[in-house]
């Protein structure tokens, strides 16, 4: 009894202690570009290293929203990542309502492939024919034009996402809705779509999540500064000359800011979302 | 079937972005990868055949073979430790304790970065001289001088690979602990009765239950693995001496540097060809693995 209790705590001690260590990995890198980032200069380039700096600073914070306009960048980013998260969301419910509910086998299937054949397409393989295409049209530099390329690059996957969720809803729900009077919209509206509000958190997050993380497309279709996403402006505090570590990693901490909220709120939808989309491959 | 009408109706628009942002760019880049295209001679374009290819095939500059072999390494590598290391969290996860949705929060949040600032985090953590990587293995006493993480070509790889693995692990995190969760108690509780023991019900019970999500999870993780060149070009950017290039960052040069479209969706057709290849052959075998069982 008491052997087999002994066997259980030790079992338990390493059970927390690979959960520690796996806490710690996962956290350190971050942690270490926060402390980057209050270091001042003399601190940052310090040898020995630096573990606390003795005199944290905001230094790097205030050249980063005066002197390269940080705020504007990340004013575009939302702009860009909330409004094309929002579209893509109401595409892919729709698609992903209709992709669950037809009867058609044959078509649903070639859909359904087909949106799965999109994640093998490598981005730069469709952002130089619609670079030319814009720049033809004299629209690159506008972010209306990038937030529409993002809406398509994600509202695939947030399709099949939104199907599987719907998949779980039996079709009698929206019978059940109709014998009250209602018609096929308003039973969507009344009786379904409350059932599936952690799946709608999931795919917004999803979308959001990716958008704001994107760089090579935004590099390719802007090129004026005051039009920058935030991976962009990240993107060039690269020069020739390095990298200045003090703003680069205040701007990374700033750029982690939202991905971190988002998670943080809808992390328990991501995961339920995610998995859902993924399961049923 | 009266109502599929109004169901093609409601999925038409996704469709219809998917059609212009996605299928139409794709052909005409398909079109640019037998064109000589470039930002160059755009008065000048006209089909070359197959030069573009030839010339990638065949370049002296950088050997097609590295490039290939660094892409399997990439793939393979980061693939595989992403899964051990992510079913291994998802494992510990499974049994609930007191703040394990706060503790999945911090473990999976990697998750939602940006993979370029991931590549530009580590390769702060592994700068030669102010690298903190160095500084403590330096403490501990594992090393006596200072490792080349990025410089040294021998090495780059497996420390592009080891932030790679670091970000890829919450995914199959996420996804294992999921399925983990949908497998019923009871199989567990007999397979007890029959006498296995913790190691033959993972093998026994566990992994069979949740295979179909393993077999989904890891084809599109392949597929995000191979068009993820996001970290390497934040890290190395291909560097030093193309020990890190892979087909994705080779492909991003050709673009942002050389300005040659043609090579550059050229590098596109090739990589899709060969994830359509590894997708048919994966399948082939996970499906006729499922047959014997």
């Amino acid at each position: 009894m008491s052997k087999r209790k002994v066997k259980r705590t030790a079992g338990t001690i390493v059970r927390v202690l690979i959960l520690a260590a796996f806490l710690l990995s996962a956290i350190l890198p971050l942690f270490w570009i926060f402390i980057t980032s209050f270091k001042g200069e003399t601190e940052l380039y310090a040898y020995p290293l630096v573990y606390w700096p003795k005199h944290p600073t905001f230094a790097a914070y205030k050249r980063l929203f005066s002197y390269s306009n940080f705020g504007q960048y990340f004013l575009n980013s939302l702009t860009v990542t909330l409004s094309s998260s929002a579209v893509a969301m109401v595409l892919a419910l729709m698609g992903g309502f209709a992709l669950s509910r037809f009867k058609r086998k044959k078509m649903k299937g070639i859909i359904e492939l087909l949106m799965y054949f999109t994640q093998t397409i490598p981005s730069f393989m469709i952002m130089l024919p619609l670079f030319m295409f814009f720049s033809r049209l004299k629209m690159v530099d506008n972010l209306p034009v990038l937030a529409t390329i993002y809406v398509a690059t994600v509202v695939a996957f947030c399709t099949l996402m939104s199907k599987s969720f719907f998949d779980r809803i039996p079709e009698d729900l929206e019978e059940a809705g109709k014998i009250d009077g209602c018609n096929l919209a308003q039973s969507i509206i009344h009786v379904v779509l409350p059932l599936t509000l952690p799946g709608i958190a999931a795919i917004f997050c999803f979308a959001f999540v990716n958008i704001w993380n994107e760089l090579f497309i935004a590099v390719m279709m802007i090129n004026k500064a005051t039009k920058y996403t935030v991976p962009v402006a990240l993107n060039s505090f690269i020069s020739k000359a390095g990298v200045s570590w003090d703003l680069m990693s205040a701007g990374i901490v700033v750029s982690l800011l939202p991905t971190m909220v988002v998670f943080g709120v809808g992390q328990k939808y991501i995961v339920a979302g995610l998995t859902d989309g993924g399961v049923k491959g | 079937m009266k109502k599929d009408k109004w169901y093609l109706l409601m999925i038409l628009p996704a469709i219809a972005f998917i059609c212009f942002f996605i299928f139409y760019p794709l052909f005409k880049g398909g079109l640019m990868a037998f064109q000589n295209y470039s930002l160059f001679n755009l008065k000048d374009i006209r089909f070359i055949g197959l030069e573009n290819i030839k010339a990638i095939l065949f370049s002296k500059a950088v050997s097609f073979r590295l490039i290939l072999l660094n892409t399997v390494k990439w793939l393979v590598l980061s693939l595989v430790f992403q899964f051990l290391l992510g079913f291994t969290l998802a494992l510990l996860l499974r049994k609930p304790f007191k703040g394990r949705s706060v503790y999945c929060g911090f473990v999976f949040y990697p998750w939602a970065l940006c993979g370029f600032a991931i590549g530009l985090i580590w390769s702060w953590l592994f700068n030669g001289q102010l690298g903190v990587i160095n500084d403590l293995l330096m403490k501990v006493g594992l090393i006596k001088e200072n490792i080349g993480w990025l410089s040294n070509p021998k090495i780059a790889m497996y420390s592009v690979v080891i932030a790679n693995v670091w970000y890829g692990i919450p995914y199959f995190g996420i996804m294992l602990l999921a399925a983990l969760q949908s497998v019923p108690n009871e199989l567990y509780e007999s397979a007890t009765i029959d006498g296995s023991n913790k190691i033959q019900q993972l093998f026994y019970v566990t992994i069979p239950y949740i295979k179909p999500t393993i077999v989904s999870t890891v084809l599109l993780r392949s597929m995000w693995i191979v068009n993820f060149p996001d970290l390497i070009y934040g890290m190395t950017n291909g560097g030093p001496v193309n020990s890190t290039h892979i087909l994705g960052t080779m492909m991003i040069n050709k673009v942002y540097k050389e300005f040659d479209y043609g090579q550059g969706s050229a590098y596109g057709v090739i990589i899709m060809g060969l994830l359509l290849i590894y997708a048919v052959i994966y399948l082939r075998i996970t499906r006729s693995s499922e047959g014997d069982m």
